[in-house]
């Protein structure tokens, strides 16, 4: 019972954690990027649920005004900030983010107070039985829910669509995708677009759970969704779905039997330090 | 466009060079709190509080006539910021005397600074023991964690209950409320039946919350501040949990309830400020707060009002004047406070009735008061 419970603790926690890396793992697939400030992303799409559905009472509205919020947010840090210095070395760009997400960090408290918004009245806080004695939040169904159904589509656009060949085949080479006629700026766009949507979407769904979304909500998702794609084997989406799984569980056993000795985010790092020890490629990589 | 922000930055330089030269006739205090970061929250109503009572001094005529100039400074709760900002207080800004509106961490850094320089240093909230240890320029106005945490284990015993499980924050707060509770557990036959431990950045309990309810515990003792509490009682409740929920000052803030919502309703919490008090200082503290910031106050801004006016207080008996002799007006003095009558011991810490406050109808009201000489004695030179 016990069990069962905190597995399905790990798969909530694992959830979000797939929601934030995703993005990641796009963004650093495509330009090797390691894009800090996409948790930035993530703490504006959770403000941006809060103001709006305090305003409107509308889910649907909320994920929606959230998920454009935080997408085309996504697409202007791109422009502005990475495609002027996509010439220099990586740690030019890692340099960049970081700054980018200190800024956003104290933007968010200059906006919005340094003590953080919470729904006036939260939506999906009812209870939900299952058999066993299982009890779980609407709210945490839903994610779970969600994020399923957010990476089924995302499967789908990757392999049957145009769009999505074209995404892959701009990985894979870029110069050889132009010269086939793929724009590559309307290709880079969308991945932020898409990538910087679901980390708006994670932070609806962290705001729903904790009622409360702060200035520094981002700065453990910041360093933790690096893990995670380091874990998945850099810019493997699927290997970075598993991660996120994985370090849901590992943190969630980990709070509850080895909690006094280590905090989750020790336990997390441990568990990286000493899976890079065995596989540096990663738990997923391909090679 | 790249080097635009330097001539702004240098101009204001100089600018607060020139406005610190202007108030060079005031007498001058000095504040640490954590304006950015995670502590901002907290920061800010201390500082509202401090402001408060730097403004009814001066409106009731400052220290004999002259203004009294307080300087800010965001340590941002964190020791390798206090330091340089208690240094600037000292040596740049040549304050009289400060207070600490900051967390344990940032203020126990600091504290050694102001020893040294034989300034008073009067620490409103921070509850680490070190601090007053630092030297007899050391004052502080709250009662340490241990003493809360004792305090805790009498509340479970005056509710009649045995089994609790601790949800401790793994830092200095958290920890020494845990010591205090576990020490004095015994006593009234408290069985603690599991012990957990979190990080201050936690806010998603899930894992935690499963084997608390496992564990099925009559009494939660949770420590935390309002924003991790906030969400742990949400997620407690929303999981079925339905033990006795008992916090402390850190979750004494409006901003617990609106966080955790309808769950928030019958937890307990041991604080220092008494919101149904019939204390006149109290009373006319609370509402000039709510008068001059248009919010509730909480027990962060009652604390740091309070430490600002002993500070004032003091600076009243000497004058304006600052070392050995503002110390000994502040440990001379009695204080009719808004967290109840003060007055120091040899290590100059206070010995006080820990208010027991309990949520109802979505804002804090009083449960009963912990009156216990004994029990919730603070430390002195002679005890460890």
């Amino acid at each position: 019972m016990f069990f069962i419970e905190l597995i399905a603790q790990s798969l909530v926690q694992g959830s979000i954690y797939a929601l934030i890396a995703l993005g990641l793992t796009l963004v650093y697939g495509l330009l090797r990027i390691l894009h800090v400030a996409h948790a930035s992303l993530f703490t504006l799409g959770a403000y941006m649920g809060v103001l709006t559905y305090n305003a409107t009472g509308s889910m649907l509205l909320t994920l929606l005004a959230a998920m454009a919020v935080s997408g085309l947010s996504g697409v202007a840090m791109f422009r502005l900030a990475y495609q002027p210095i996509l010439k220099q070395p990586p740690h030019v760009a890692l340099i960049a983010s970081i700054g980018l997400f200190i800024a956003a960090e104290e933007c968010f408290r200059i906006t919005f107070g340094a003590s953080g918004l919470s729904f006036a009245n939260p939506p999906l806080q009812g209870q939900v039985q299952l058999p066993g004695g299982l009890q779980f939040k609407q709210a945490e169904l839903a994610v779970m829910g969600g994020t399923v159904l957010i990476i089924g589509i995302l499967g789908w656009l990757q392999t049957r669509t145009r769009i999505g060949v074209a995404c892959q085949a701009t990985v894979s080479d870029p110069q050889m995708a132009e010269s086939f006629g793929i724009r590559l700026t309307m290709v880079r766009d969308l991945n932020f677009l898409i990538g910087s949507a679901l980390a708006g979407f994670a932070g609806v769904w962290v705001a729903l759970l904790n009622n409360l979304v702060e200035p520094t909500m981002g700065s453990v998702p910041s360093y933790k969704a690096l893990a995670i794609i380091v874990l998945g084997g850099l810019g493997s989406v699927p290997g970075t779905l598993m991660a996120a799984l994985v370090l849901g569980l590992v943190e969630s056993f980990g709070m509850v039997y080895l909690g006094k000795v280590l905090d989750r985010n020790a336990i997390a790092f441990t568990f990286l330090i000493v899976v890079l020890m065995v596989r540096p490629q990663g738990l997923f990589a391909k090679r | 466009m790249k080097f635009s922000a330097t001539p702004s930055f240098a101009l204001t330089a100089i600018s607060l060079a020139l406005l610190s030269g202007a108030a060079m006739a005031d007498v001058k205090i000095g504040i640490n709190v954590p304006l950015t970061g995670f502590a901002a929250a907290d920061g800010k109503s201390a500082l509202d509080g401090a402001k408060l009572a730097v403004a009814q001094a001066n409106a009731k005529g400052g220290i004999n006539g002259e203004k009294l100039d307080m300087v800010v400074y965001d340590d941002q709760a964190s020791p390798k910021e206090a330091v340089p900002a208690a240094t600037k207080l000292i040596e740049k800004d040549k304050v009289v005397g400060a207070v600490s509106g900051s967390y344990s961490g940032s203020t126990r850094a600091a504290s050694p600074v102001f020893q040294a320089a034989q300034v008073p240093y009067v620490v409103s909230y921070a509850i680490h023991p070190d601090i007053t240890r630092s030297g007899d320029f050391m004052f502080r106005v709250s009662a340490m964690g241990e003493v809360q945490g004792r305090g805790g284990a009498k509340l479970v015993g005056n509710l009649g209950k045995k089994k609790v499980v601790l949800i401790t924050l793994k830092n200095d707060f958290g920890q020494s409320l845990a010591a205090g509770f576990k020490e004095a557990a015994a006593k009234y036959g408290i069985t603690i039946a599991g012990e957990h431990e979190y990080s201050i950045q936690d806010r998603q309990f899930g894992a935690l919350v499963s084997a608390v309810k496992a564990q099925e515990p009559e009494v939660i003792y949770a420590s935390g501040y309002f924003y991790t509490a906030g969400p742990l009682v949400n997620q407690l409740r929303a999981a079925g949990v339905t033990a006795t929920i008992i916090g402390q000052e850190g979750y004494d803030s409006e901003k617990f309830m609106e966080i955790a919502g309808p769950a928030s309703e019958g937890v307990l919490i041991t604080t220092s400020l008494d919101r149904d008090s019939a204390n006149p200082a109290t009373k006319a503290f609370l509402a000039d707060f709510k008068a001059a910031n248009n919010a509730g106050a909480d027990m962060v801004a009652a604390a740091t009002y309070t430490a600002t006016q002993v500070l004032i207080d003091g600076l009243r008996k000497t004058g304006g004047k600052g070392g050995a002799a503002l110390r000994d007006a502040i440990a001379a003095g009695t204080y009719d406070s808004a967290i109840g009558k003060l007055t120091f011991n040899d290590l100059h810490e206070v010995n006080k009735d820990l208010q027991v406050q309990v949520v109802k109808d979505k804002s804090f009201h009083r449960h009963s008061v912990i009156s216990d000489p004994v029990l919730l004695a603070a430390p002195t030179k002679s005890t460890k």
